[in-house]
C-alpha cells in the first residue's frame, strides 16, 4: 500500500512539470477536438496523431502522456458526435448514440453533453483508482512469470479477442493471424535469418509499426470518408440552454457506478475495449431497469450507462498494456507500440524500471480527467463547431496529417506508398466486416508472442509439455475455453429458452 | 461471393507464406529446438483452415459499392499515389498544393474556397511543421524555405 501512495506522489511529481501539464491538457484538448470530428474515433485519432508526437523528439514519459491525454480526449470527444450527429466516432461510441440522440432531439442537447461528460469523469476515474491499486499488485505478481505462463497468456488473450470482438469470430481470428504474419516479415532477432524479405532491403528491418498502424486505421478512414462521400456539412442539432441537475446525477448514480465496474473489469480483458463494454453495460442496464420501455427514446440511464462504462474500460484496458506487456483494446495496443519505439518494453518491470513513465502516466490521467470534465462541460460548444467542418476539406487533412507522420519519422518515400496500399488492404477488410483492431494486436504481439514460445522450449529442451506445467499457465488456458464456450453456452441456451417461448405461445 | 473471391486471394497469399516457410527459411545452423522457421509454419497451418472457413460459409456477399463511388475511389488512390510520387522531389508545399486541390474539388468544393484552403494547408503546414515544431518536411524545389 505504501508503494502505492509513495509510486503516485512520484508520479504526480512527473506529471506536475510544467512542461508534462502542458502536455497532458494540450492532449486532452487535442484529442476531445479530433474525437469530435464525424466518424473519427479515439483510435484512428491516435493513429493520426502518434508519428507527429513521435517526431517531436520529446521524452519518453512525456510522449506517452501526450498520446494517453489525446487517446483519454478522443473518448470524450466520441460523444459530441455521437448525440448531436447520430455518428459514432468508432465501435464504442454506437451505444451513446442509443439514448443520447434521441435526448439531443427531444430538446435536451446540453442535458445530454454535460450528463455524459460527468458520467465519462465517474468512469475513468474510477477506473484510475482502482488502477493505481490493481497495477502494482498485478505487476509484482506476474515478474514470476515464466515464458511458458506468457505463451499462455497470449493464448488466452487471443481468445477472448476472438471470443468477444467483431462479429464473426473466425475473422477477427483471421485478423489477429495477419497481423501476427506481418510481424514475422524481417530479420529474426535470435538467429539474423530474413525472412519474408525478398531481397528488399527496405524490409530487413520489418515493416514499420508506425506505417502499420497509420495505413491501416488512418488512411483506410481516408477511403471510407470518401466512399460514403458525405459532402458539405451534416446537419447538427442544436445545443440548447438545457444542464444537467444534481437531482438527475442523483437519479442515475447507481447506472454510472455499475456501468464503471462493467466497464472497468471488461477492460481489463486482454482485447476486449470500449466497445464490448459499452454494450453490455447498455444491456445491462436496460434488463435491470424496472420501466425499460423509454430506453432507445432518450432515457438518461441508456446514456449514463454506456458513457461511464467506455470511459472505464478506456483505463481498464491501460492495466494489462502496463502491468502485464499486452494491450486491453485496439488503441492501448498503439501506445505500446509507442512505448516500444521509445525502447520502453512495458511489463511488470516497468514499474521499478521506469517508474517515472508508469507512475507519471497513471498520474496524469487523474489529471487528464479532471481536466477534461472542466473544459468539457464549458466549451463543448467550440468542440459541437468542429462538427461544421466541411468534409470535403476534412478528407484531405487527414491524408497530409498522416503524410506528415509517416515523412517525418524516417523520411523515407516508400514508405508513403506503404501507408497507401495498407490503407487500401484496411479498407477491404473493413468492408468485409473483418475488424482493425485485432491486426494491430497481432502486429504488436507477434515478436513477444514468438520470442516467449522459443524461449520455453529452450529452457525445456524441446520438451512442449512446459507449455502447461505451471499452475498459472493451466488456469489461463482454463480461462481461455472458458471465454470462448460460454458466449456460445449463452447464446444457445437463451435460443432455447425463445424457442420454447415461441412453442408456448403458438400451442 | 466478395468473401470468397478475399478469401482466395488469402488463401493463396497464405500457401505462398505457409511454403516458404517449410522449404526456404532456414538457419545455417543453431542450438535452440525452434528455429527462424517454426513460428511462421505455426502461423500458416493455424491461417489456412480459417480461410477454408470463410471460403465455405462467407458471409458478405457483395461490398455495395456502386461503379460511380469506384471510380471515385479509384481517383482517390491514384491522387495518394501521385502525392507520394511528388511529395520528395516537387516539396510539401507544392504537393500539398496539388493534392489538396485536386480532392477538395473532387469532393465538391468551390474553386475559390478550394484555392484558399489548399494553400493556407500547404503554406502554413509547412512553417508550422518545420519551423515550430522542427519536424522534417521536404522542401523540393522552393529550396528558398529550407
Amino acid at each position: 500500500m505504501d508503494a502505492v501512495f509513495s509510486g503516485l506522489a512520484s508520479g504526480f511529481q512527473v506529471a506536475l512539470d510544467p512542461f508534462n501539464l502542458f502536455l497532458v491538457l494540450g492532449g486532452c484538448f487535442a484529442g476531445t477536438l479530433i474525437g469530435a470530428l464525424p466518424g473519427i474515433g479515439p483510435i484512428n485519432g491516435v493513429a493520426i496523431l502518434l508519428p507527429i508526437a513521435y517526431g517531436l523528439g520529446f521524452p519518453p514519459e512525456s510522449a506517452i502522456i501526450l498520446l494517453a491525454g489525446i487517446y483519454y480526449g478522443a473518448e470524450y470527444g466520441g460523444r459530441i458526435s455521437s448525440i448531436l450527429l447520430n455518428v459514432p466516432g468508432d465501435a464504442g461510441a454506437v451505444m451513446t448514440t442509443l439514448d443520447g440522440n434521441p435526448m439531443a432531439r427531444n430538446g435536451e442537447a446540453g442535458k445530454a453533453l454535460s450528463l455524459s461528460a460527468v458520467a465519462s469523469f465517474v468512469g475513468g476515474t474510477f477506473a484510475v483508482v482502482l488502477m493505481s491499486f490493481f497495477g502494482p499488485a498485478l505487476a509484482s505478481y506476474a515478474i514470476h512469470f515464466s515464458p511458458s505462463d506468457y505463451v499462455a497468456l497470449m493464448v488466452f488473450a487471443f481468445a477472448s479477442l476472438a471470443s468477444l470482438v467483431g462479429s464473426n469470430p473466425v475473422k477477427t481470428l483471421l485478423a489477429a493471424l495477419m497481423g501476427l504474419m506481418l510481424a514475422s516479415i524481417g530479420i529474426d532477432a535470435n538467429t539474423g535469418v530474413a525472412r519474408y524479405t525478398f531481397g528488399i532491403p527496405d524490409l530487413l528491418a520489418g515493416i514499420d509499426f508506425l506505417v502499420v498502424v497509420i495505413g491501416l486505421f488512418g488512411m483506410a478512414e481516408l477511403i471510407t470518408l470518401v466512399e460514403k462521400q458525405a459532402t458539405g456539412t451534416l446537419k447538427t442539432l442544436k445545443i440548447d440552454k438545457s444542464f444537467v441537475t444534481l437531482k438527475d446525477i442523483a437519479f442515475v448514480k447507481w447506472t454510472i457506478l455499475r456501468g464503471s465496474v462493467i466497464g472497468f473489469f471488461i477492460g481489463i480483458l486482454p482485447g476486449t475495449g470500449a466497445s464490448v463494454a459499452s454494450a453490455v453495460a447498455y444491456g445491462a442496464e436496460k434488463r435491470s431497469a424496472s420501466d425499460s420501455s423509454k430506453f432507445g427514446e432518450g432515457d438518461m440511464r441508456g446514456l449514463a450507462a454506456p458513457e461511464a462504462a467506455n470511459n472505464a474500460a478506456a483505463g481498464g484496458a491501460m492495466v494489462p498494456m502496463l502491468t502485464l506487456g499486452i494491450p486491453g483494446s485496439g488503441t492501448t495496443a498503439i501506445l505500446l507500440g509507442a512505448l516500444m519505439l521509445f525502447n520502453v518494453t512495458p511489463g511488470p518491470l516497468m514499474f521499478e524500471q521506469r517508474p517515472e513513465i508508469a507512475w507519471g502516466l497513471i498520474a496524469s490521467m487523474y489529471i487528464g480527467n479532471i481536466a477534461l470534465l472542466i473544459i468539457n462541460l464549458p466549451l463543448v460548444g467550440l468542440f459541437a463547431r468542429m462538427l461544421t467542418i466541411p468534409q470535403q476539406f476534412l478528407t484531405p487533412l487527414i491524408a497530409v496529417l498522416a503524410f506528415i507522420g509517416v515523412y517525418s519519422v524516417v523520411s523515407n518515400p516508400h514508405d508513403l506508398y506503404m501507408i497507401t496500399l495498407l490503407g487500401v488492404f484496411g479498407w477491404f477488410l473493413r468492408k468485409l466486416q473483418f475488424s482493425l483492431a485485432p491486426v494491430i494486436l497481432g502486429f504488436v504481439l507477434g515478436g513477444l508472442f514468438e520470442d516467449n514460445l522459443r524461449r520455453a522450449l529452450s529452457i525445456s529442451n524441446g520438451d512442449y509439455t512446459i507449455l502447461v506445467e505451471s499452475m498459472n499457465s493451466v488456469v489461463l488456458y482454463a480461462l481461455a475455453v472458458l471465454v470462448v464456450v460460454a458466449p456460445l453456452v449463452i447464446a444457445r441456451r437463451r435460443k432455447k429458452m425463445r424457442d420454447e417461448a415461441d412453442h408456448g405461445e403458438t400451442a | 461471393m466478395a468473401d470468397r473471391i478475399f478469401a482466395g486471394i488469402l488463401f493463396l497469399v497464405a500457401i505462398g507464406y505457409t511454403i516458404v516457410a517449410f522449404t526456404v527459411i532456414k538457419a545455417p545452423f543453431q542450438y535452440d529446438p525452434l528455429g527462424p522457421e517454426s513460428w511462421p509454419r505455426i502461423l500458416g497451418i493455424v491461417a489456412l483452415p480459417c480461410i477454408l472457413f470463410i471460403f465455405a460459409r462467407p458471409d458478405v456477399s457483395r461490398l455495395g459499392v456502386p461503379v460511380r463511388t469506384w471510380g471515385r475511389l479509384a481517383a482517390l488512390v491514384v491522387m495518394l499515389w501521385a502525392y507520394a510520387f511528388l511529395f520528395q522531389p516537387l516539396g510539401f508545399i507544392l504537393a500539398t498544393f496539388a493534392f489538396c486541390m485536386a480532392l477538395s474539388l473532387m469532393l465538391g468544393a468551390r474553386l475559390v474556397s478550394a484555392l484558399v484552403f489548399s494553400g493556407a494547408v500547404g503554406v502554413l503546414g509547412y512553417f508550422v511543421c518545420t519551423k515550430l515544431l522542427e519536424i522534417n518536411l521536404p522542401a523540393g524545389v522552393l529550396t528558398i524555405f529550407r
